[in-house]
């Protein structure tokens, strides 16, 4: 009797660690319909309602304690706002006289000035239901689906800048991958006050450091310059969209390019409402 | 040799009123790692409700149960928040059993066996996911992984387990299986 309780309980552990990697293995190499896919969409629509409902009664607690560790970071805090308020107040009297040049040259050449973001896009409102509670993936689950109008790799942004992009979706709801994220990699532009601005790529990682890469080492880049999406030909962001500002710029004689660090706008730990640029 | 044996045959629950109340606390531990956990910050970690919880259920209805309950909130938890399901799964199915299987081999009278469980079960499953996510093709530098992931989430889930266990078990009505075997 002892036996074979032992043998059923083996064989019950042996058989559900197949199922786990059954499933991992089924997810990677099915297509987007596919059974466990379909699973995952039709579990999320039982989830999702509990989950918006958990979200929005937990919020008073979460600001509360949003609130509590502001109170200790408060006097840094302080110290690190008013010098970047400094920098960002010489970049915005630069950008000024920049902007008055374009209207300008836009307006002797007959071009429309349309925003940031192309006539006919439609913002549609969101609020983040679920997060990742790990360091390996920087996700957050919105309670925006098909159902209103999102598709796969829409852009997510908020009143700070950009958030990330939608990287599934069913019908009440999408997953967006933050810029933080390790897989994520966002075209950009650092937002100097003469001449071109240099361009890279923005990569995360799972610190949640981003990095802009592949900047030539001949680009002039200084800390406190501000980097927003360049809008490259193909790329599923519009050109514009804030993203950060530059905080380090290192160069080393081996390396073909420069290495800049960027700290976002935008505050991942308190994200709540956002905004999905519909194309 | 002389077989160890319980004090007495211990009451099984109505399986019926066991089955549902695992799936509320299932349903609810899922919506607490995926809504409430990310809020919860500290040494720069988020505590792992869902391991710990797991802990206890290994501990208070055996290996089975444990790797049972690890499997469908690894799946559940994976599905609500669009991850690959089987990577968190495999990681719990480890710890519900081995946590079934130290309550089923182990005098728990000391009250130290959850604070010990799931400070064992936070490395295993910690290593577990580490060595999982790195397969997956998610790289992360040692130091990033030793400070920033293993140690704080232990530290936190190991400050977590008494109160959970303790809710845990007057939830599930306090009954703990024990094997009359010895291995």
């Amino acid at each position: 009797m002892t036996r074979h309780r032992a043998a059923r309980r083996r064989v019950l552990a042996a058989i559900l660690i197949v199922l786990s990697v059954g499933l991992l293995t089924f997810y990677f190499r099915e297509p987007a319909n596919g059974p466990v896919h379909r699973a995952q969409d039709a579990g999320l629509r039982l989830l999702a309602p509990l989950q918006s409902g958990t979200a929005r009664a937990i919020k008073p607690f979460r600001d509360g304690w949003n609130w509590t560790a502001e109170l200790f970071r408060a006097r840094s805090e302080n110290a690190r706002l008013q010098k970047e308020v400094d920098a960002l107040r010489n970049s915005v009297t630069q950008l000024q006289a920049l902007q008055e040049q374009n209207a300008e040259l836009t307006g002797l050449v007959g071009l429309k000035n349309q925003g940031i973001y192309p006539k006919g896009c439609r913002l549609v409102a969101a609020r983040v239901i679920a997060s990742s509670p790990t360091a390996w993936y920087s996700t957050v689950t919105i309670s925006a689906g098909s159902a209103q109008g999102v598709k796969l790799y829409d852009a997510v942004v908020n009143d700070q800048g950009l958030v990330g992009r939608v990287t599934a979706v069913t019908s009440d709801a999408a997953e967006v991958t933050l810029i933080t994220d390790q897989s994520s990699y966002v075209d950009a532009m650092v937002l100097v006050p003469h001449g071109r601005s240099p361009l890279g790529i923005l990569a995360g990682s799972v610190t949640g450091d981003l990095s802009l890469q592949y900047v030539d080492k001949a680009a002039q880049v200084s800390p406190g310059e501000l980097v927003a999406t360049s809008g490259m030909k193909g790329s599923i962001f519009v050109r514009g969209i804030p993203i950060g500002v530059v905080t380090s710029v290192a160069q080393q004689d081996v390396e073909l390019y420069q290495s800049i660090s960027v700290k976002p706008f935008v505050d991942f730990h308190t994200l709540d409402l956002v905004m999905v640029v519909e194309r | 040799m002389a077989r160890r044996r319980p004090p007495g045959p211990a009451e099984h629950p109505h399986v019926g009123l066991e089955v549902v109340r695992l799936s509320v606390l299932l349903v609810a531990t899922v919506l607490l790692q995926t809504t409430i956990t990310p809020n919860i910050r500290i040494l720069g970690a988020n505590p792992d409700f869902m391991l710990v919880i797991v802990a206890a259920v290994g501990l208070l209805r055996g290996a089975e149960i444990g790797a049972l309950f690890g499997f469908a909130g690894g799946a559940l938890v994976a599905l609500a928040l669009f991850q690959p399901p089987g990577v968190v799964a495999l990681a719990l199915i480890i710890v519900g059993y081995l946590a079934g299987r130290y309550a089923e081999t182990s005098d728990l009278s000391s009250g130290l066996a959850p604070l010990i469980t799931v400070f064992a079960a936070s490395i295993v499953a910690s290593v577990v996911l580490t060595v999982a996510q790195f397969l997956l093709g998610r790289e992360a530098p040692v130091w990033f992984v030793a400070t920033r992931v293993i140690l704080p989430v232990t530290v936190l889930n190991t400050l977590l387990a008494a109160p959970i266990f303790i809710v845990t078990k007057w939830w599930l009505g306090g009954r703990v299986e024990r094997s009359s075997e010895v291995d």
